[in-house]
């Protein structure tokens, strides 16, 4: 066959799934090659669940419920979750991202999602810290 | 070359076309899930590796960590710097969580909990959050 000679539809299926071969089995040697992330050197507490009260606190923030948030939290918790969610002055979202728990304290940790001022949309995250059914801190 | 011309031509097509589609689907597949990991495009729900990389630094009291960890002006750099050389140098970090993450846009937050064993006995337990914006640590609270 000489180079200038037209493809027949065989051949042509053939070059195609032989690419199309090659593309899938790329694929598949870069799932199976990758290592992902980097490897954590440290080891890692076991998940929590999501605490009852952070819980509320989340459901305030995204309801835009002061009165709830006031009774759930004191004036110096409140502070340093104004500071902490800073500076969003519309929480359109929350989302619990996980939580850990070590010596009966737990760091409960969520991500805020809404507009700063000039309506541009960011994210901030946050983490509450749970000591007996209180929020004690927020970071 | 005398070899690939003993090769039948349907054969050595197949086989090129294979090696090309192999490269494609293999770099393609790398490029495509380190820029959608690293800008959070469709969530960033797994592990940034900058986020990974910035966290590590901080708690090893690696002074790299501010070159790792933020783009931001020179002076807040200097502080970060100095907070780095302030803290006590035999720490011992006990344990690194990765939480979990949020993002919107090129923007995404990735939060850890970390357990630190201090000089003379004193034991830390806190959070860090990482904020990154395309592929970059930005911000540590």
């Amino acid at each position: 066959m000489s180079a200038n000679a037209p493809m027949s539809n065989a051949r042509a299926a053939l070059v195609l799934a032989t690419f199309l071969g090659g593309l899938v089995a790329g694929v598949v040697v870069y799932a199976v090659t990758d290592k992902g992330a980097d490897p954590n050197p440290y080891a890692s507490l076991p998940r929590a669940a999501e605490p009852a009260v952070t819980a509320d606190v989340a459901r305030a923030l995204e309801n835009d419920d002061a009165k709830a948030l006031s009774n759930l939290l004191d004036a110096t918790v409140l502070q340093q979750l104004q500071t902490a969610i800073e500076p969003l002055t519309d929480i359109r979202s929350m989302k619990f991202v996980g939580a850990v728990e070590k010596n009966g304290r737990v760091l409960a940790a969520y991500v805020a999602g809404g507009r700063i001022s000039d309506g541009t949309d960011i994210v901030r995250g946050f983490v509450l810290s749970v000591t007996g059914d209180q929020i004690v801190g927020v970071n | 070359m005398l070899g690939l011309n003993l090769i039948p031509p349907l054969v050595r097509t197949a086989l090129a076309m294979v090696f090309v589609g192999g490269l494609m689907g293999y770099a393609g597949t790398g490029f495509i899930t380190t820029v959608v990991a690293d800008s959070g495009v469709l969530g960033g729900g797994g592990e940034s590796s900058p986020a990974h990389k910035c966290v590590i630094a901080i708690i090893q009291r690696d002074s790299a960590s501010t070159r790792l960890c933020s783009q931001s002006p020179l002076v807040q750099r200097a502080l970060q710097q100095q907070n780095v050389s302030q803290q006590v140098t035999d720490a011992k970090p006990l344990t690194l969580t990765y939480l979990g993450s949020g993002s919107t846009g090129r923007v995404s937050v990735h939060i850890y909990a970390v357990e630190i064993q201090a000089g003379g006995g004193h034991y830390q337990f806190f959070p860090l959050a990482l904020t990154i914006v395309g592929g970059r640590v930005v911000r540590v609270d």
